[in-house]
């Protein structure tokens, strides 16, 4: 049993370095194609796009310049319209976004707290608040931290908000940001019992709770809240089947996202968002699958893969980088 | 009359290295019996497998009509043991220790242990590793007295002991052994202690017994032969006659065979001027296994 | 009988176990003492904040005390056995040597529970009255491995201890680096809570091997 434990660990700690590095990709609305950067083997840095062009450095920043805004400005060249519609800097910095989703981060120890900001408190600063909350089977319950005890008043205002929209505890699944280092605050999105969708924050100290209609057919499992810049969306959703979905602000429309199914517990997501189109980088052991979305509608602009063969050796162990437990698991 | 220990064709090889093969034998009730044989002959072999620390590679051994390995373990309550070096739990106070033992045997004899404890000059506090070797013996042996046991198996027993101590422990095992019956099995690599307590002996050579006898039948039959021989003197004699050597045109001789007849083996060999001598338990043992 | 071997291992770890007490329940205080600190400085609330935004357990340095408790009680209890042999001595009592060395074993683990328990209800004890049970909880049983780790280390050096020859011994202790590495295989706060109880199993395994260091050793092996 040791052996088939630690015979591979060894092999991997010996010969299995770097997997395969693909490019960095991202998809350019400017030439309506995806560009590629990578070190060649001279070490010279190569910029070109899947259709065989190659670009100078400069080149390269323009037909980017979502994301080479600043080096554009620098430059004095950032121009004054950008596919047909007129751009400043400002504009794009507030449109970008980054997002993230790793199997690793979904499937960790949690300790089932949160805290619930105020969301509009009136100040610039958004601050951390004095309880905490958790879930509960019967309703959601306010821990005062100085005096480790349960804030009865509060607990029952927002019990009685949320079930007074519908909820129906315990919560099937719960997803916020509580953090003060960003720029507002939209509090919670999360589950009922019943799988219903419902945005929960507070406000004024008060509680706020909103059911958020879903399209037929859809069962939601996977939530994560947005609070980008641009406020123009409030979460995105996995569904059951793996489609990926946008509640868009302050509508609270649902909209599904042109990408394939997606399974979070095995594949990491990597969203580069600006004003015109989103890159997605799908990512599990064997492949690296670029998908381009419209960032008007969502829908489906292209797609690229990358295979990434992985040399590591097969055999038991318990650690795994879909997660962050220890179990027995043969891989 | 009963056989208290019985072992049957012993055989044992350290990896590849046969330390003997068919060794049996067998120690009456009552009889003290020392194991005589050089370093690396297989005594503290035999002790081993005698103490259940050894499995032989074949053969058997049985004490008090068990088998050793199988054995019943409240058996070991009739068995006391002597490892060599008299290594106790070094750790222990002469009181701890007697607390310790003593739960294990419910024939516990304390008076005797202290008896003999109050003869060392140590604090009752003090602990075992900082006596000295004689005194550790007579911890040793305190322990088995109190505890009593019908066998006795003693491994080198005379191992760091200075020449007081050693002849305390011969007397006091001698008295002992003889005044209760007891049965004991030792080793040593001091042979006149030997002469002084074992009723029979074995004398081992590599890989095979050479004599197993009561000691005052061997002292009374083995015979140191001298005699001059002249240059060029080539000893060869039969296996009647053991370690013939000359040194300085002097032969010497053994044997256990009757002197007239050794006398004459020898004076036709060309051998004059023969001397037959009576002999300690320590020559006959080198007259029997050789000086090397 | 059983009670007189729990006199002998007394006697030779009675010292050394009030030590490993003291160190115990001093590392899970000063443990404590920080927590507290940290509490008059920022306030309970970068305490709760701090635990939850950035996991933090404030009790790592616990990490590896159980370990060399466990180890150095089994050195305590099983190197005076060991020299020049005196385990023989143990083995000819009147009693089942697995008998003897189950007795053996398990007043270590009693001795490990007296050292350890302590230390957690002190943690139990503070921590419960500042923290909300999820956090007192996330803390409490990120140590369990860790303790269990303890218990572990103890057993299998128990095992390395008695077995009679060098070689084997030398293998056996590798095999038991292996073994305690899967008690300490990610930092991550509470990431071995699916698996203790399977860790608790192995753990009661490990005293089985020093049953096969029996055997060898009464069979007589040698280098």
């Amino acid at each position: 049993m040791l052996a088939i434990w630690q015979l591979p660990w060894c092999y991997n700690f010996l010969f299995a370095g770097k997997s395969v590095s693909t490019p960095f990709t991202l998809y350019s609305s400017v030439v309506g194609e995806f560009a590629m950067l990578e070190r060649g083997e001279d070490k010279k840095m190569l910029y070109y796009d899947r259709a065989g062009n190659n670009y100078t450095e400069a080149e390269f920043d323009s037909i980017l310049p979502m994301f080479y805004y600043r080096q554009l400005v620098t430059d004095s060249r950032f121009p004054q319209t950008i596919c047909g519609r007129e751009v400043t800097p400002r504009m794009i910095q507030t449109n970008n976004f980054n997002f993230r989703l790793s199997p690793s981060e979904l499937n960790k120890p949690r300790t089932g707290l949160y805290q619930m900001l105020e969301s509009m408190s009136g100040r610039v600063d958004l601050e951390l608040p004095d309880d905490v909350f958790r879930l509960t089977d019967s309703g959601i319950e306010f821990v005062d931290i100085a005096t480790n005890s349960v804030n009865v008043a509060k607990s029952e205002s927002f019990t009685k908000m949320m079930s007074s929209k519908g909820f129906k505890f315990p919560a099937y699944r719960i997803a916020g940001n509580p953090t003060d280092r960003k720029e507002y605050d939209e509090g919670y999105v999360m589950l009922d019992a019943e799988r219903k969708l419902y945005h929960v924050k507070m406000t004024k100290s008060r509680p706020y709770c909103r059911a958020i209609e879903l399209p037929a057919d859809m069962t939601p499992e996977y939530l994560y809240i947005t609070e980008f810049p641009a406020r123009t969306m409030l979460a995105f959703i996995i569904d059951t089947q793996g489609s990926f979905w946008v509640v868009n602000r302050p509508s609270y429309d649902v909209v599904r996202t042109g990408l394939p199914a997606i399974n979070p517990n095995k594949e990491s997501v990597l969203i580069m968002g600006n004003m015109f189109d989103w890159t997605v980088a799908v990512a599990d052991r064997l492949t690296e699958r670029y998908y381009a979305l419209s960032a008007e509608d969502y829908s489906l602009l292209d797609t690229l893969s990358f295979q990434t063969p992985s040399r590591s050796a097969k055999g038991l162990k318990f650690l795994s980088s879909r997660d962050k437990f220890v179990k027995p698991r043969f891989e | 009359m009963e056989n208290v220990i019985e072992c049957r064709n012993l055989t044992h090889y350290y990896g590849k290295r046969l330390i003997y093969e068919d060794l049996s034998f067998n120690v009456p009730r009552g009889r003290i019996l020392g194991l005589l044989g050089k370093n690396g002959t297989g005594k503290t072999t035999t002790i081993n497998i005698l103490s259940g620390f050894l499995q032989p590679r074949s053969g058997e051994c049985y004490i008090l009509g068990e088998k050793i390995g199988q054995m019943n373990p409240l058996t070991r309550r009739r068995i006391g043991l002597l490892i060599e070096g008299h290594v106790q739990y070094q750790f222990m106070t002469i009181e701890q220790i007697e607390r310790f033992y003593s739960a294990f045997y419910p024939e516990w004899k304390r008076e005797a242990y202290y008896e003999l404890m109050s003869r060392l000059k140590v604090a009752p506090h003090q602990k075992i590793n900082r006596m000295s070797c004689g005194q550790r013996s007579q911890v040793a042996l305190g322990l088995i007295l109190a505890q009593d046991p019908e066998v006795l198996v003693l491994d080198d027993f005379s191992l760091g002991l200075d020449p007081g101590y050693r002849r305390l422990f011969v007397d006091y095992l001698r008295e002992y052994a003889k005044a209760e019956n007891k049965t004991v099995f030792l080793t040593s690599h001091i042979i006149q202690d030997m002469e002084r307590l074992v009723d029979d002996c074995i004398i081992m050579d590599y890989g095979r017994i050479l004599i197993q006898m009561p000691v005052e039948e061997l002292l009374g039959k083995f015979r140191r032969y001298t005699g001059s021989v002249g240059d060029g003197f080539n000893p060869h004699f039969d296996a009647t006659i053991y370690n013939p050597a000359v040194l300085r045109s002097t032969l010497e001789a053994y044997s256990m065979e009757d002197e007239q007849s050794v006398r004459a083996k020898l004076t036709a060999a060309g051998v004059q001027d023969i001397v037959a001598e009576r002999v300690s338990l320590e020559d006959a043992f080198i007259g029997l296994t050789g000086k090397y | 009988m059983i009670q007189a071997i729990f006199y002998k291992e007394r006697i030779k770890t009675f010292w050394y176990s009030l030590l490993a007490l003291l160190t115990s329940v001093g590392f899970a205080g000063y443990c404590m003492l920080r927590v507290w600190r940290v509490c008059e400085l920022k306030g309970v609330e970068h305490l709760w904040i701090v635990m939850m935004q950035k996991d933090v357990i404030f009790v790592d340095m616990l990490q590896f005390v159980p370990l060399f408790i466990g180890l150095a009680l089994a050195v305590v209890q099983f190197e005076p056995e060991m020299q020049r042999k005196s385990f023989k001595l143990t083995l000819h009592l009147p009693i089942r040597a697995t008998k003897a060395l189950c007795a053996m074993l398990l007043y270590g683990v009693a001795v490990l529970l007296v050292v350890f328990l302590p230390a957690i209800a002190l943690m139990w004890g503070y921590l419960h009255t500042v923290l909300a049970p999820e956090l007192w909880q996330h803390i409490l049983l990120t140590t369990v491995p860790w303790y269990l780790a303890g218990i572990a280390t103890y057993l299998l050096t128990a095992w390395v201890s008695l077995e009679p020859t060098w070689s084997r011994r030398i293998v056996d202790a590798i095999m038991s680096l292996m073994l305690i590495r899967l008690f300490f295989l990610t930092t991550t706060p509470e990431a071995y809570n699916g698996f203790l109880p399977h860790l608790t199993v192995l753990t009661a395994a490990f005293s089985l091997l020093s049953m096969l260091s029996l055997t060898r050793f009464r069979d007589g092996r040698q280098d």
